[in-house]
């Protein structure tokens, strides 16, 4: 194997958690993982080898995303969803430790895909402000604007979430 | 020195690592005297952190064979999918006809076992429903969305109801069926004259990559294909060219429908 691509093999485990963030359900971000894979070895050339490919292979990923997004909701089945999309029907069973873990993955999908991968790339990936906006292709101060929007988003949703849980608690 | 005032714009900045460290002292100063604001941006970041564990163990988990197989392999090696795609690379069948229009029959025949067995389903769904006049479909096209997203659930595949103006066919509805114990879609489509053309979709394991194929029986012709583990059949008695026209047409939109 090449430099190259090991320098991208090494990214792999980075780009399974930020698909998993964008995309929630495994088999849907393993293959948006896949696709970013292979879409980065056919435009090998466009990475200037100089830096890390992980800039790089994460716009990728990101375009895959909302592009797929756009045909989702072409197809309309976002609103096929129920509100608790951890109990849509269907879903293949999420991996997660805990009632908290399932529950800030359901706030996170139940935010604009955009301003989801916002908080993910800059408060999970930890990229800078200026590299995010640049993977997002999107100018700083709109940026900001996702993110704070975004957590501003997450939060409400979470809160819901407990609200929800606890009405459950009393019926009991 | 002047305390300044700060926002919650801030507050990102700060929890982002974008704030200077001067900065960044000047804040904390200000938050302890605006609890609200310290409340705030602890909740920010006590959500972030939970963001942050909840797929930590994807980062310390071995990267899964799958993907080192893309870097190490031959790229014109066949692709394996788990979900999406191989959901899309469902079986899809094309079933086309007039009100009426029979035919079946000499697909036991085919080699292509597993094409045959769902295109003989589908053209048996579409012989029953296609001569319904009051009943044709279950969910008429005026809620195509939701026909579309119900199907595409039951179905397991993220379906498309293909554009076939250009062949003088409008889709008319759809209804969901069961297939040897799998769900399977049909949509049905009908142009100015009322002949209908239906498509009927199931899932599929079995993979396999042919051109289109014609069988006529009856007055019914019907093209089918399969295409990686999904297949389609056109059948109807309408013109030849206009069978494969829709055939092409509808193939050319499931393959635009793949995610690339």
């Amino acid at each position: 194997m090449d430099d190259r691509k090991k320098a991208i093999l090494a990214e792999i485990p980075r780009l399974r958690r930020y698909a998993r963030g964008l995309a929630r359900d495994q088999d849907r971000a393993d293959d948006l993982v896949q696709d970013t894979l292979e879409r980065a070895l056919i435009k090998l050339d466009n990475w200037r080898t100089e830096e890390s490919p992980r800039r790089w292979l994460f716009t990728i990923m990101y375009h895959l995303f909302i592009d797929q997004m756009r045909r989702t909701s072409h197809r309309a089945e976002q609103e096929m969803l129920p509100l608790d999309s951890s109990e849509a029907i269907g879903e293949p069973a999420v991996q997660l430790d805990s009632v908290a873990a399932l529950d800030i993955m359901d706030a996170l999908q139940a935010i604009a895909p955009e301003r989801r991968a916002a908080l993910l790339i800059v408060g999970v990936e930890g990229f800078s402000y200026a590299e995010a906006a640049s993977i997002l292709g999107i100018p700083a101060g709109t940026l900001m604007s996702r993110i704070s929007r975004g957590r501003e988003d997450l939060r409400a949703r979470l809160d819901d979430a407990d609200r929800r849980r606890n009405i459950r608690v009393v019926e009991r | 020195m002047t305390p300044r005032n700060f926002t919650e714009q801030d507050l990102h900045l700060a929890l982002d690592g974008e704030m200077s460290p001067e900065d960044r002292q000047a804040l904390d100063l200000w938050l302890d005297n605006n609890p609200e604001m310290k409340a705030r941006m602890g909740r920010f970041s006590e959500d972030r952190d939970r963001l942050r564990a909840a797929n930590a163990h994807l980062v310390s988990e071995p990267i899964p064979e799958r993907f080192q197989r893309i870097l190490t392999q031959d790229p014109s090696a066949p692709r394996l999918r788990t979900s999406w795609r191989q959901l899309v690379a469902a079986s899809l069948v094309f079933a086309l006809g007039a009100i009426g229009g029979y035919g079946v029959a000499s697909w036991r025949q085919s080699p292509l076992a597993p094409l045959k067995a769902f295109a003989d389903s589908a053209i048996q769904a579409h012989d029953m429903y296609a001569a319904e006049k009051l009943h044709v479909v279950e969910v008429k096209a005026d809620q195509r969305d939701h026909l579309i997203g119900w199907l595409s659930k039951r179905v397991g595949v993220p379906l498309v109801a293909p554009d076939l103006s250009t062949q003088g066919y409008e889709l008319i509805g759809g209804r969901l069926l069961p297939d040897a114990g799998k769900a399977a879609a049909q949509f049905m489509y009908q142009n100015a004259d009322g002949d209908r053309v239906s498509l009927y979709v199931t899932r599929e394991q079995e993979r396999a990559q042919t051109g289109f194929k014609s069988i006529v029986e009856g007055s019914t012709r019907a093209y089918y294909w399969m295409d990686d583990d999904y297949g389609c059949a056109v059948a109807g008695v309408a013109p030849q060219k206009t069978l494969l026209s829709i055939a092409d047409s509808a193939y050319r939109q499931y393959l635009a429908a793949e995610i690339r």
